[in-house]
């Protein structure tokens, strides 16, 4: 494998984390923010509430590909915190503020794992 | 915040060369200049986001737009298409001019939707699309921001 393609590799669980923490956001707009709603059906001509369903059926399809580990503490964390996989950035989990060790935050290269903020629980992404 | 205060010259791309939405897509995320590994994830999520409906607002323009873990604050770019492209836009036209927003999940500032409308705005000003053809490099791209948009 070439050295470029090793630094696109990332960990298939982690990218379907990603993307449902992505969804989860765009849904959680929708679901709350009025002026959402309002940009999206007026610049945009889209339902909101059609939008949402779609959404949350993507959602539940993505759910079930994950691997029934990361799953099971997917869904320890969902309930009690708005984010699911949190950026850490210059070593700071953004979850909940506290510093990571070194050498997880280093493993920004590889992102070949599925890890989690030992503080807080939170599936981790190694911005920068 | 005024919209040319948003952009950065690096941002700016006036001669897309992409023939496909996909592609076009892919090209605009390198715009914002992020690792390789997140413009694969964001180019996900901006597809999703078309999924529910296209970004093309019709008159020659699209916005793409999403929120995504992969950026730490709030980031746009501008590409252009000289030919057009297909990019299933509510006027069933070719897209030439192509805004790309994309947000945090959480902002302190809650910029996001605030300058998605203003673009939105901006790009509906029936004079915009003629002006955007005219520009010749992406300094009059940001000197018709400062001039035109709010």
């Amino acid at each position: 494998m070439t050295a470029a393609a090793d630094r696109a590799r990332m960990d298939p669980q982690l990218m379907l984390l990603l993307e449902l923490q992505d969804l989860r956001a765009q849904r959680k707009e929708l679901a709350e923010s009025e002026q959402a709603g309002q940009v999206e059906s007026e610049h945009f001509h889209i339902d909101p509430t059609a939008a949402g369903q779609e959404l949350d059926l993507k959602i539940a399809e993505l759910e079930g590909e994950l691997d029934p580990g990361v799953r099971a503490r997917y869904e320890r964390i969902l309930p009690s915190r708005d984010r699911v996989v949190v950026p850490v950035i210059n070593g700071v989990c953004y979850g909940c503020f506290v510093s990571i060790p070194t050498a997880t935050a280093g493993d920004q290269e590889s992102h070949t794992d599925v890890q989690g903020c030992e503080h807080c629980g939170s599936f981790i992404y190694i911005l920068g | 915040m005024k919209l040319r205060q948003l952009f950065t010259l690096d941002g700016v791309n006036l001669e897309l060369e992409s023939e496909s939405k996909d592609d076009i897509l892919k090209e605009l995320i390198q715009l914002l200049d992020l690792e390789e590994k997140s413009e694969a994830i964001l180019f996900k999520t901006l597809k999703r986001r078309e999924n529910l409906g296209s970004t093309g607002i019709g008159k020659g323009i699209a916005i793409p737009h999403c929120r995504s873990l992969v950026v730490n604050e709030l980031r746009l770019a501008y590409g252009r298409k000289p030919g057009g492209v297909d990019f299933n836009a509510i006027d069933g036209e070719p897209v030439y001019n192509f805004f790309l927003i994309v947000a945090p999940p959480l902002e302190v500032s809650n910029q996001y939707l605030p300058v998605l409308g203003k673009i939105a705005q901006f790009a509906k000003d029936p004079d915009i699309p003629g002006k955007l053809t005219e520009m010749e490099d992406p300094q009059d791209f940001l000197d018709l921001l400062e001039d035109r948009a709010p």
